[in-house]
C-alpha cells in the first residue's frame, strides 16, 4: 500500500477566530455609544445606534495583563444587532461577535 | 465453500509499537520528530490523544485539553489524526508478520500477536523466531518494534512492554511466575477501583498479589479477581487466536444468448463484483487480488486478473482495472459465461478499522476520506492552505476571542 501523501502544511499553527475590530464609536450625553463608525473594508459603515439592548462588563486576567471590557449590546439604525465594546485597560472601543 | 478454521497458538509473540499513531506522522514526516508534538484526540478534537516524549517532559498528558496543552508547552505542534493511514500502516505490519506465521490477531493499534507454535521446526528457537520477526517487520516502516515472547498472550505483552525499541524480552517456558512476580500491578487488566483496592491493600506487583491465597482474592473481588489471581501467577495462557481468512468468493454469470459487446460485458462485470461484494463471508475483508474468466462459444476461454495495489471493498476500484484490460485485451469470441472470483484478501474495516469498530465510526472514516480528497484538490488549484478546521481552546472564557481557534486542515 502506498501511504497517503500529505502536504507539509502548517497544522501546528493555531488562528485566533472572533478577533475584536476597531472602530470609531462616539458616545452620547450619558456617555453611552451613540454612533459607530466604522472604516472602509468593514461590513457596517457609519450608523446611528438606535437602542441599547443590554451592557455588562468583563473583569479578567488580573493577576497578569488585567483585561476590563464594558460590552453593550447595540441595534443600529439599519436594525442589525452588534456587540461593542471599550478596552477600559488599554483604551478603545471595538466591535465583536458575542 | 468453507472458510478456514481458527488457528490458535499458545505461545505468543506480542509485537507492540507503542505512540503507534505518532510514529506513523513522525516516519511520514521526519521534521516533527525533532518537536513536542501531540495528536488531537479522533473523536475528540478538544483533547490531546497521542503526546510526543518531548512534550511529556513539560507535563503534557493523553486525555489533556488542547489549551491545558498549549499552557504548559506553547511550542506544542498539534497534529490532525490521520486514522485511514494509520490502519495502512497497521495492516501492513501485520501482513509482515503474517509472513512468519499464519496466526497473527491484532488487538489495537500498534500492538499484534504472533502465534508460534509448531514454528521451531522452521526457524529453532524462541530467540530465532523472534529474530524471524524482526526481519519480517524490517520491511515495513517501523523498525522500533518491542516483541515479548512467552506463554499465551498476558506474559507475552508484559514482556514486550518492558522490551527495549528493537530488542525483544524471552520468558521461557516454566519461568513465567518468576518473571511476572516483580512485574508492577498496572500490567494485569485492571479496572481504577480495583486497582485502588488493591494498592489499599498493599499490593504493588503481581508477586504481592500472588502471595494472597487465591480464594482470599477471589471472596475480596469475584470471579475477575480470580482471573487477575491466575495471569498474575503465570497459570492463564489465552492462547492467540488467528484471523479466519475465507476462502475464494465467486459470483457466476451464464448468458441466454452468447455476449459480444463490450459494454455489456462491463455491465454484467459492474453486477457481478457487487454480487460478490454482497456476499457475507466477504465482510471486514477488502478484496486484493480478483480474476475474471469467460467461457467463449465453441468451448474456448478467457482470463484476466489484477491485484489491487490498495485493497478495496467498492466496485468502482475493483472494476477500473479489470475494465481496462476487458478494453485492451476483450475476448475473443462472444461469451456464455461469465465468472468473477474474489481470490485474495487484506484484512478490511471492521478488522482493522480500529478507530472504526462500528459502522458509524465506519462512515466517518469514509467521510473523513472524501473531505481529504476533495482538500486536497482544492489545495492543488488554489496553492495555499485554506481549509481550517475549528478547535475548542477555552470554551469557557468570558473572552470571545479565547474560545476557539482555526487550525490547518491539511489532507
Amino acid at each position: 500500500m502506498v501511504p497517503t501523501p500529505r502536504a507539509a502544511v502548517r497544522a501546528d499553527r493555531l488562528r485566533t477566530l472572533n478577533v475584536p475590530e476597531l472602530v470609531a464609536v462616539e458616545l452620547g450625553a450619558d456617555g453611552r455609544p451613540a454612533a459607530v463608525r466604522r472604516s472602509a473594508g468593514q461590513s457596517v459603515s457609519d450608523s446611528t445606534v438606535e437602542a441599547i439592548l443590554e451592557n455588562w462588563r468583563i473583569d479578567d486576567e488580573w493577576w497578569r495583563q488585567p483585561i476590563a471590557r464594558r460590552y453593550y449590546e447595540v441595534m443600529l439604525n439599519g436594525g442589525a444587532h452588534v456587540v461593542l465594546f471599550e478596552d477600559l485597560a488599554a483604551g478603545g472601543w471595538f466591535v465583536q461577535k458575542p | 465453500m468453507t472458510q478456514t478454521p481458527h488457528l490458535t497458538s499458545e505461545s505468543a509473540a506480542c509485537c507492540w509499537i507503542p505512540l503507534f499513531a505518532l510514529r506513523c506522522e513522525t516516519t511520514r514526516r521526519p521534521e516533527l520528530a525533532a518537536l513536542p508534538v501531540a495528536l488531537v484526540g479522533p473523536d475528540d478534537t478538544r483533547r490531546v490523544w497521542q503526546v510526543a516524549p518531548l512534550a511529556r517532559r513539560v507535563g503534557v498528558k493523553p486525555g489533556m485539553t488542547v489549551s491545558q496543552a498549549i499552557g504548559l508547552c506553547p511550542a506544542l505542534k498539534l497534529c490532525e489524526p490521520d486514522p485511514v493511514h494509520y490502519d495502512e500502516q497497521f495492516s501492513q505490519l501485520v501482513a509482515a508478520l503474517g509472513q512468519v506465521s499464519p496466526v497473527v490477531e491484532p488487538a489495537e493499534l500498534g500492538r499484534a500477536y504472533v502465534g508460534t507454535d509448531g514454528l521451531e521446526g522452521l526457524y529453532g528457537a524462541p530467540e530465532k523466531i523472534v529474530e524471524a520477526i524482526v526481519c519480517g517487520a524490517l520491511h515495513t516502516p517501523h523498525s522500533a518494534l518491542r516483541i515479548g515472547w512467552g506463554k499465551g498472550k498476558f506474559v507475552s505483552w508484559v514482556a514486550a512492554t518492558r522490551a527495549k525499541p528493537g530488542a525483544a524480552v524471552i520468558v521461557p517456558v516454566g519461568g513465567e511466575a518468576k518473571f511476572l512476580a516483580s512485574q508492577p500491578l498496572a500490567v494485569l487488566p485492571l479496572d481504577p477501583d480495583t486497582h485502588r483496592r488493591l494498592l489499599q491493600l498493599g499490593v504493588k506487583t503481581l508477586g504481592a498479589l500472588v502471595a494472597l491465597p487465591e480464594e482470599a482474592v477471589v471472596s475480596q473481588f469475584g470471579r475477575a479477581g480470580r482471573q487477575l489471581w491466575r495471569l498474575a501467577a503465570g497459570l492463564l495462557a489465552e492462547p492467540v487466536v488467528g484471523l479466519v481468512v475465507p476462502e475464494p468468493i465467486v459470483a457466476a454469470l451464464t448468458f441466454f444468448t452468447p455476449v459480444g459487446e463490450r459494454d455489456l460485458l462491463a455491465h454484467a462485470l459492474d453486477k457481478l463484483i457487487d454480487r460478490a461484494l454482497a456476499d457475507p463471508r466477504r465482510s471486514g475483508w477488502r478484496v486484493q487480488v480478483v480474476r475474471v474468466h469467460a467461457e467463449l462459444e465453441h468451448g474456448a476461454s478467457w482470463l484476466m486478473e489484477a491485484t489491487l495495489k490498495d485493497p478495496s471493498a467498492t466496485r468502482e476500484r475493483i472494476a477500473a482495472p479489470l475494465k481496462t484490460q476487458l478494453e485492451r485485451s476483450p475476448p475473443a469470441g462472444a461469451v456464455e459465461r461469465f465468472v468473477v472470483e474474489f481470490t485474495a484478501f487484506a484484512p478490511g474495516t471492521t478488522e482493522l478499522q480500529l478507530f472504526a469498530r462500528d459502522a458509524a465510526a465506519a462512515a466517518r472514516t469514509g467521510r473523513r476520506r472524501a473531505l481529504q480528497s476533495a482538500a486536497r484538490e482544492i489545495a492543488l488549484r488554489i496553492r495555499r492552505p485554506m481549509l481550517y478546521h475549528i478547535i475548542e481552546v477555552q470554551p469557557w472564557s468570558r473572552l470571545p476571542e479565547r474560545r476557539y481557534a482555526l487550525i490547518d486542515f491539511e489532507p
